[in-house]
């Protein structure tokens, strides 16, 4: 048993120390750059003025970061759920696929900046128009992932489902959405950052709580340290989030080939 | 080689002073603009020796290229000339004040048989990003409960208020109330300046090492842009035409309606006295004790730091502009 905790503990280490190594090198680097040429701080602070700032206001960038992660969580879970849902119908017949992937494109290529204040205005200024902002985001990726895992489903598969007397809805629940959990988790990878930058562009168009509001208002008061605050921990929660997906996906997914070799890798 | 320009100031060489001026929105009748717009297109620039490269903001980054040194002048409203200061001692000063009154106001539709402040309370009021604090001193200065008024950020767009989201909206006097109007809505505005709130509006900005390094270029600059102003007061359809040649997109009607609404916002009995765009210590002290007093400042400063008046109050004599 102490042998495994040892194995698990390196493999921790083994994850965690060189992106920290690296972000490090980077910070330092930032440090001595912004010190030795004398930039000042309304132009670009150094990172131990920015840890300062985050630390002299914690209480408010943890309740600000609790939004912003409300309503990122939220679109993704909205945008995920329609996406698989708009999967299933579109596997259903190639021609309700040729039928309605035009229209995801023209989700997925409409700038949310344009359609952001309509929301408010359709949806009023509560938690809603946020959360559907970020679902918006998600949606796309999700949906082409999931309908491209249902279709790479093995042909010997089906066939012996079909030999079974199975139905085609039988062979969907059965074999091709089981068949999509690998290209699934790959674009929740994908989508679940974008859920974060949805929650934070909404935010600039409406409402006073979140980290992007707060990144408006130091913008417009020149705090840079604070807008670079709000950003850094905007990189943290999305690394954050994205580590938790790989960590469900190596759960449920641990009898897949894609696991084994990553095991093998690391 | 040299030549001679007013008070015996040369330029270098003969050759005019290039500078950049950005102004801190998207092209409009803005007064401050406006000025510019004129002075370029009628040769008071070039009259006063210097080359001035127009450009417009596209999203707020018009403070940080001033502070390094990438334009040499642009505009921006005094509160946030006193915020930004306050937040970050970044260099920056206002050189002339173009909005004697703040630029923002509050409407509401005249259907919603909201007339006075009293009647905002139990209604909803929608503010754009943060909740001012002129609107907060409007209400303790009317005696309106806050407690009873439902608050919203909803950020820019003013159909909000047409479309029954908000009963209150929070606008800039010289553009929401036209653009409702031009909806099909007629509104009722408040200022909280009528309310006894001190507000200031737009003002020329420049950082105070420029300041400091090129007195002579700031001052033949406001000479040039007030001078392009009072063309402006006197020929307003020619103003508009010129505006138009920087936003061909938009509407002459609604930038007639800003100019008209800016220039009455420019006079005070103190620039009938001393001229347009000259300022006062007693104007920016109550802008920034208000500011203080509703927690709009994060660090309290020195406020004779965000103005300079020696430039604009050396352009003028007895309230005229000494020319050229």
């Amino acid at each position: 048993m102490l042998v495994n905790w040892i194995k698990r503990i390196k493999e921790a280490l083994d994850l965690i120390v060189p992106p920290t190594v690296v972000l490090l090198s980077l910070f330092v680097i930032w440090e001595f750059s912004v010190r030795l040429t004398g930039v000042a701080d309304y132009i670009l602070p150094a990172p131990s003025k920015i840890m300062i700032e985050i630390i002299a206001n914690i209480s408010d960038y943890a309740f600000n970061t609790l939004v912003t992660i409300g309503e990122a969580i939220g679109g993704f879970i909205l945008g995920v759920i329609v996406a698989i849902v708009g999967a299933i119908v579109m596997y259903q017949s190639r021609f309700l696929e040729r039928g309605l992937l035009p229209v995801a494109i023209l989700i997925k290529v409409t700038p949310v900046i344009a359609i952001a204040p309509l929301f408010v205005i359709w949806f009023g200024f509560g938690l809603f128009p946020k959360i559907l902002i970020a679902a918006i985001i998600t949606f796309f990726p999700v949906l082409v992932n999931c309908l491209a895992g249902m279709r790479a489903t093995s042909s010997d598969i089906t066939d012996l489902l079909k030999t079974l007397n199975a139905s085609k809805f039988e062979i969907m629940i059965k074999a091709s959405i089981p068949n999509s959990y690998p290209y699934l988790f790959a674009s929740f990878k994908i989508a679940i950052p974008l859920a974060v930058i949805g929650a934070v562009v909404a935010e600039w168009f409406t409402g006073d709580k979140g980290l992007g509001s707060m990144i408006i208002r130091a913008h417009n008061n020149l705090d840079m340290p604070q807008l670079f605050g709000a950003v850094f921990i905007l990189a943290f929660v999305g690394v954050l989030l994205t580590s938790l997906v790989w960590y469900i996906e190596k759960n449920v997914l641990f009898w897949h080939d894609s696991q084994k070799n990553q095991n093998k890798i690391l | 080689m040299s030549g001679c320009l007013a008070d015996g100031e040369e330029t270098v060489n003969g050759e005019p002073e290039n500078i950049v001026f950005m102004a801190g929105y998207k092209p409009q009748a803005n007064l401050p603009f406006v000025g510019v717009y004129v002075a370029d297109n009628k040769g008071y620039f070039e009259e006063q020796g210097l080359n001035v490269d127009i450009k417009h903001s596209a999203s707020g980054e018009h403070v940080k290229l001033l502070l390094s040194g990438d334009i040499q002048f642009s505009t921006s409203d005094a509160g946030s000339v006193l915020k930004q200061t306050s937040s970050s001692g970044a260099p920056i000063t206002a050189v002339a004040l173009l909005g004697q009154k703040g630029q923002q106001g509050y409407v509401a539709l005249t259907e919603s048989q909201i007339n006075s402040l009293k009647d905002w309370e139990g209604k909803t009021f929608g503010y754009k990003i943060s909740l001012p604090s002129d609107y907060v001193a409007m209400m303790v200065a009317g005696g309106v409960l806050r407690e009873n008024i439902q608050e919203v950020s909803v950020g820019f767009d003013p159909r909000i208020l047409t479309e029954g989201k908000v009963d209150i909206l929070a606008v800039f006097k010289s553009n929401e109330p036209d653009t409702i109007r031009s909806l099909g809505y007629d509104v009722k505005v408040w200022d909280p300046y009528d309310y006894g709130v001190p507000t200031l509006g737009l003002t020329y900005i420049t950082t105070q090492d420029y300041a400091n390094i090129n007195p002579d270029i700031v001052k033949r600059f406001l000479k040039a842009t007030l001078k392009g102003i009072e063309f402006a007061i006197n020929n307003p359809e020619f103003a508009i035409d010129i505006v138009l040649q920087f936003a061909p997109e938009s509407s002459a009607e609604h930038q007639s309606f800003m100019l008209r609404t800016e220039i009455k916002d420019a006079r005070s009995d103190y620039t009938d006295k001393n001229g347009l765009g000259t300022m006062s210590d007693s104007q920016w002290k109550s802008l920034y004790d208000h500011l203080l007093e509703y927690n709009a400042l994060e660090n309290e400063f020195d406020y004779k730091e965000s103005f300079r008046s020696e430039f604009i109050d050396g352009i003028y004599e007895s309230g005229n502009l000494v020319w050229p």
